[in-house]
C-alpha cells in the first residue's frame, strides 16, 4: 500500500541537497515579490503531490480540482507571510491539510444523512479506478471494485479528523508524528483518531475480511 | 501489556508505529495469548483488504485541467484589487523582464478610486494612456496584467494620481493556419510556452496542418521533450495521423523506450504496432517490444507489449 510516491512526500526534502534548498528559497523570494513565473515554477514543483493528496482525501476528480485551486490561491495570497527559515513543503502540506479538513467538515455538515453514499454517480470514480488496474483476473477485478465501493462508503462515515488521519497514514504512508504536526494536533491525538477510524472501518467492512 | 492494550495498539503495530519497547511488550503478550493472536490476525486481514484497494492516482489530463484553471484564477487574482495592492507593496522588488511589456501611465482621478481598481470597474474613468494615440477606456484594463509599479504620484492640485507601471496587454490574433505568422506563433507556443493546457490546445489547433514541415518538427519535439505527460500524449495522437516517415518512427520508438509515463508508452506501442501490421515491417519494433515485455517496470506496459508481440507474430504467419 505504501508506494514509493507516498514515501517521497515525507523524504523528498530531507534528502535534497542544500543547493536545491537554496534555489527553492530564491524562487520563493522572487514569488514573494510578485514574480508570477517564479510562483508558477514553485507550483510545478509540488502540484502533482498536492493533487494526489487532495484526490485521495476526497476521491472525486472534480472536488480534488477545486481543492487544488483553493490550496494554491491560499498559498499565493499568503506567501508574503511565509518565513524563509521554515520549510516550504511543510507549510504547503499544512495548507493542503487545512483546506481538505475544512472541505470534509463542510461536506459532513451538509449531508448528515449517508444518502449520497448510495447515489450511482458517486461511485463511478471508484469503479473506473478498479476497472483500470492491469494484471488482475476478472474475479480479482470484481472484488477490488467491490472493496473500493465499500471503502468509499465506509470512509464517509468517519469524522473529518479520522478520515484525514487515516488517509494520510494509509494512503500517504506518513508517520503519525508528522500527521499530528500537519493537522495541528499531537501524535497521541492522531493515534486515537487512527484507532477510531480503523475500528469503524472494521465494523463496516467486517463481511469482506 | 494486557489484552485491552493490545486491542488498542494493534493498528499501530501493523503500521509499524510502536516504539521499540512497546513493540517488544506487544510481541511478548502475543506469544502467550491465543485470543490476542486471533484478534491480531483479524486486524491483519482488514489491513490486507484495505491494501488491496487501489489508490486514486491523478491522471495527466486532470493535472492539465487543474493547472489551466489555476492559471486563469491567478490571472483574475492579479488583475483584481488584491493584485494591485500586492503590486504596490512589492514595488521595491525587482520585476522580471516582461516579454510583451508596455509602459503605461494611467491617470486616475480621485486617489481612493485606485483601491477599487478592478477590470471593467464602471466608476473608473477617465484614463489616458501615454504613448498611444487611442483613448484608453476603463474596460481596456481587463486586458492588462500589471507586472510592476514603478511610481505612484498623487497630484494634490487635481486630486488625481499618476501611476507608472509595466503591464502586459492581452492581444487577440485571428487568422488562418495557412498564414505562416500564425503558424509561427503556434509552433513557438508548442515548443516553449509554460502553460501545458495552452500547449495542448495549440497541438489541437495545429492538427490540420501537421504535415507542414515546421509544424511537423514542433509536434515531434513536443512528443519527445514536453515536460507534461498529457501534452506528450496529445502530441503522440497527432503524430499518429501524420504521414509516416523515419522521423515519426524514431520519435515513437523513443517514446516507447524512454517516456517516463506508462500511458504514453502504451500509446506508442499501439501506434507502432498498427503501422507495423499494416506495412508488414517489424524488424525494428519487435526487439524493443520483446525487451519491454520482459523488463518494463509497469506491469500493464509489459502486458501490452506482450499482446503486441503476439499480434505481430500472428500477422507474420
Ligand atoms: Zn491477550
Amino acid at each position: 500500500m505504501v508506494d514509493g510516491a507516498c514515501l517521497e512526500l515525507v523524504g523528498k526534502h530531507e534528502t535534497s541537497r542544500e543547493g536545491e534548498a537554496e534555489a527553492e528559497r530564491a524562487l520563493i523570494r522572487r514569488a514573494q515579490r510578485g514574480d508570477r513565473s517564479a510562483f508558477d515554477t514553485l507550483v510545478r514543483l509540488y502540484d502533482q503531490e498536492v493533487l494526489r493528496m487532495t484526490l485521495r482525501m476526497v476521491r472525486s476528480e472534480e472536488e480534488a480540482q477545486d481543492l487544488y485551486q483553493e490550496v494554491f490561491l491560499k498559498v499565493y495570497r499568503s506567501l508574503g507571510r511565509f518565513r524563509l527559515e521554515s520549510r516550504f513543503s511543510t507549510w504547503l502540506y499544512r495548507v493542503v491539510t487545512n483546506v481538505c479538513f475544512d472541505h470534509l467538515r463542510q461536506q459532513k455538515s451538509r449531508s448528515e444523512l449517508p444518502a449520497r453514499a448510495g447515489a450511482d454517480g458517486e461511485l463511478d470514480y471508484a469503479q473506473a479506478l478498479a476497472d483500470d488496474r492491469p494484471g488482475l483476473n476478472p474475479e480479482q477485478a470484481l472484488r477490488a471494485r467491490e472493496i473500493s465501493r465499500r471503502l468509499e462508503v465506509a470512509l464517509r462515515q468517519l469524522s473529518p479528523r479520522e478520515r484525514m488521519v487515516f488517509e494520510l497514514k494509509h494512503c500517504q504512508g506518513m508517520k503519525l508524528r508528522a500527521i499530528g504536526e500537519l493537522c495541528g494536533t499531537s501524535e497521541e491525538a492522531a493515534k486515537n483518531s487512527l484507532f477510531r477510524a480503523v475500528q469503524k472501518l472494521r465494523q463496516d467492512l467486517s463481511d469482506l475480511v | 501489556m494486557n489484552c485491552d492494550d493490545l486491542e488498542k495498539t494493534s493498528s499501530l503495530y501493523l503500521y509499524d508505529e510502536l516504539r521499540a519497547e512497546d513493540r517488544a511488550a506487544f510481541e511478548t503478550h502475543l506469544a502467550s495469548c491465543a485470543g490476542c493472536r486471533t484478534r491480531l490476525e483479524e486486524a491483519r486481514r482488514l489491513h490486507r483488504v484495505l491494501s488491496e484497494c487501489p489508490q486514486p492516482e491523478p491522471t495527466p489530463e486532470l493535472l492539465v485541467r487543474c493547472r489551466q484553471a489555476l492559471d486563469e484564477a491567478l490571472d483574475r487574482e492579479q488583475l483584481g484589487w488584491r493584485g494591485l495592492l500586492r503590486g504596490w507593496m512589492w514595488q521595491f522588488g525587482a520585476a522580471p523582464a516582461p516579454r510583451l511589456a508596455a509602459v503605461l501611465t494611467l491617470l486616475l482621478f480621485g486617489f481612493g478610486l485606485g483601491w477599487t481598481l478592478r477590470p471593467r470597474a464602471r466608476s473608473l474613468a477617465p484614463l489616458t494612456l501615454s504613448g498611444t494615440t487611442s483613448p484608453f477606456g476603463a474596460s481596456d484594463l481587463g486586458d492588462v496584467r500589471i507586472r510592476h509599479i514603478s511610481e505612484v504620484a498623487p497630484d494634490p492640485q487635481s486630486g488625481g494620481v499618476r501611476i507608472t507601471l509595466d503591464a502586459e496587454r492581452r492581444v487577440t490574433l485571428e487568422g488562418s493556419l495557412d498564414d505562416p505568422r500564425i503558424r509561427q506563433v503556434l509552433v513557438d507556443t508548442v515548443r516553449g510556452y509554460d502553460n501545458p493546457g495552452i500547449r495542448r490546445d495549440t497541438l489541437d489547433a495545429l492538427r490540420t496542418h501537421r504535415d507542414n514541415p515546421s509544424v511537423r518538427a514542433a509536434l515531434l519535439y513536443a512528443l519527445r521533450h514536453d515536460a507534461n505527460a498529457g501534452v506528450r500524449l496529445e502530441a503522440l495522437k497527432t503524430v499518429r495521423g501524420m504521414q509516416w516517415g523515419p522521423d515519426v518512427h524514431q520519435a515513437l520508438l523513443g517514446a516507447l523506450e524512454h517516456d517516463a509515463n506508462p500511458g504514453v508508452r502504451v500509446a506508442a506501442v499501439d501506434a507502432l504496432v498498427e503501422h507495423a501490421v499494416e506495412e508488414g515491417e517489424n524488424e525494428t519494433v519487435m526487439p524493443v517490444l520483446l525487451k519491454l515485455a520482459a523488463s518494463d517496470q509497469n506491469p500493464y506496459v509489459r502486458l501490452q507489449c506482450l499482446a503486441a508481440v503476439r499480434k505481430m507474430e500472428g500477422n507474420e504467419q
